[in-house]
């Protein structure tokens, strides 16, 4: 399961990285792994303000559909465009290219509250029991 | 539960869930891959969960002449038929293929895995012939080879030759490495190729060979984007003890001519009443895909509801099975509520797409 270091993770399985004021986002290995094959990624459009934990948009694989959460609060400034042509990106390159959304970070201390790699490692671990 | 082949998904890396109380693979490296690979070449799918009944004795016949819907005394050695058990109302206990291993007296029921045990129990319930029915789902391992590939590597693994074979005919055939088989030219992916029955102890060998021939191991998810694609029902979403033959359109697997099978009466009454809704294919237009439950609209009427949905790995569209009102013809435009959209869809009689793809 590949957990990079330095991002941030959320107990539904969304990574965030830090970048200058704005936070990128999209789910983890893990997450991509259990849903399968990706076939439609819908993300709410630029300008749209949310709190944490509110759906950010839906993720879609040939089996499920599942919903993708914000993982601090702020407002969407991007979304990425390439997934409408090219969902299967969240499968191959979940922390690259297939990234989902970049959202302005609103609270500085919302980031506190989601795991490091080492924690989110330790997690998968628990829930796998 | 696990088949013979549990270990073998599991040393795959198999994503694994639990179906109906069987421990099964979901897929291996995706289901999109491995659908593609069955259309265009060849795939190996694990179905040994599926249940085996035999009913035997001088009996046999004329029992299963009155609990299931086809000619069944008619059959000849080899032949098998798609047919079905239904209650008094018409309605689907199960749907299965039924193989003649000795005419009259011999037969072989493949039943889904999850029905098993009420099949039993409605069959012993009917059994007034006193008709020999044993269960022999322990027994029997089954694999399905499917697709263009499926002969060429049954003649490299098994020195069989299977293209002479017509659609649902088998044959039983002994083997030095495998015991003995029961080829069936039978499938569920519309792919072409064979399923086979076979001993659960010599199951794992004949998967190596397989699969060292160059078919692609295929789970679960790539089976039901298969059939879907087809347009084949599966029990439990798109048919049901609460539907009928005549409403999901598989008036081919019932003999209504032969009279005194158990539904009869009820399919006669409802063919001269007319039914009030089908099963149809939908092919959807926007990009989203229908999911089981999703409701169908036409001029804000609903008018259906979808019982199997996904994407079309093959035309990446979304396609479903859903009940609409019988007065919804092929062509019409239907609206799939999908969360808080609407999809637009056209009703479209399955296939959705050719069984078999240029490699």
């Amino acid at each position: 399961m590949n957990i990079p270091e330095g991002l941030r993770y959320t107990k539904d399985h969304e990574w965030v990285r830090v970048e200058d004021g704005t936070v990128r986002m999209g789910i983890t290995d893990y997450a991509q792994h259990e849903l399968g094959d990706v076939v439609f990624v819908e993300i709410k459009p630029a300008g749209t303000q949310l709190k944490a934990g509110d759906a950010v948009g839906t993720v879609e694989s040939v089996k499920a559909v599942s919903d993708v959460y914000a993982p601090v609060a702020g407002t969407v400034t991007e979304v990425n465009a390439e997934l409408e042509a090219s969902p299967e990106l969240v499968n191959s390159d979940c922390y690259g290219r297939g990234w989902m959304a970049a959202l302005t970070l609103a609270s500085t201390p919302d980031l506190d509250a989601l795991m490091d790699a080492a924690a989110y490692r330790a997690y998968l671990e628990q829930e796998a029991k | 539960m696990q088949t013979p082949l549990y270990h073998e998904h599991v040393r795959l890396n198999a994503k694994m869930v639990d179906f109906h109380g069987w421990d099964m693979p979901v897929w291996y490296t995706g289901i999109k891959e491995e659908h593609l690979a069955t259309r265009r070449h060849a795939g190996l799918f694990d179905v040994s969960h599926m249940g085996e009944i035999t009913v035997s004795g001088e009996a046999a016949a004329p029992f299963l002449d009155r609990v299931l819907t086809r000619d069944i005394a008619s059959m000849a050695r080899g032949k098998a038929l798609y047919t079905f058990l239904l209650n008094d109302a018409g309605g689907i206990i199960d749907d299965l293929i039924v193989y003649c291993l000795e005419p009259l007296t011999g037969y072989l029921l493949c039943v889904n895995s999850s029905n098993k045990d009420r099949d039993l129990a409605w069959m012993t319930g009917q059994n007034a012939e006193h008709a020999l029915i044993r269960d022999m789902s322990e027994a029997y391992s089954m694999l399905a080879l499917q697709g263009p590939a499926a002969s060429a590597i049954l003649r490299a693994c098994l020195g069989f030759d299977d293209t002479g074979m017509r659609p649902f005919s088998f044959v039983v055939t002994d083997t030095p490495a495998y015991g003995e088989l029961i080829v069936s030219k039978t499938g569920y992916t519309g792919a072409g190729g064979v399923e086979i029955f076979l001993d659960a102890g010599t199951a794992p060998a004949l998967w190596h060979a397989f699969t060292r021939g160059g078919a692609t191991p295929c789970g679960l998810g790539a089976r039901d984007t298969l059939r879907l694609e087809m347009g084949y029902p599966l029990h439990g979403n798109d048919i049901d003890d609460t539907t009928t033959p005549l409403e999901a359109g598989l008036d081919f697997a019932v003999d209504l001519g032969k009279k005194g099978f158990i539904g009869e009466p009820a399919l006669l009454a409802q063919k001269d009443r007319g039914i009030t809704r089908r099963l149809a294919g939908l092919v959807v237009l926007d990009r989203g895909i229908p999911r089981e439950h999703c409701r169908c609209l036409k001029d804000a009427r609903e008018v259906g509801t979808v019982t199997s949905g996904s994407i079309s790995p093959v035309s990446g569209k979304g396609i479903a099975l859903a009940y609409v009102d019988a007065r919804i013809k092929d062509g019409d435009e239907l609206l799939v509520e999908v969360r808080d959209r609407t999809l637009l869809s056209v009703v479209t009689k399955p296939p959705f797409v050719p069984g078999t793809l240029q490699a």
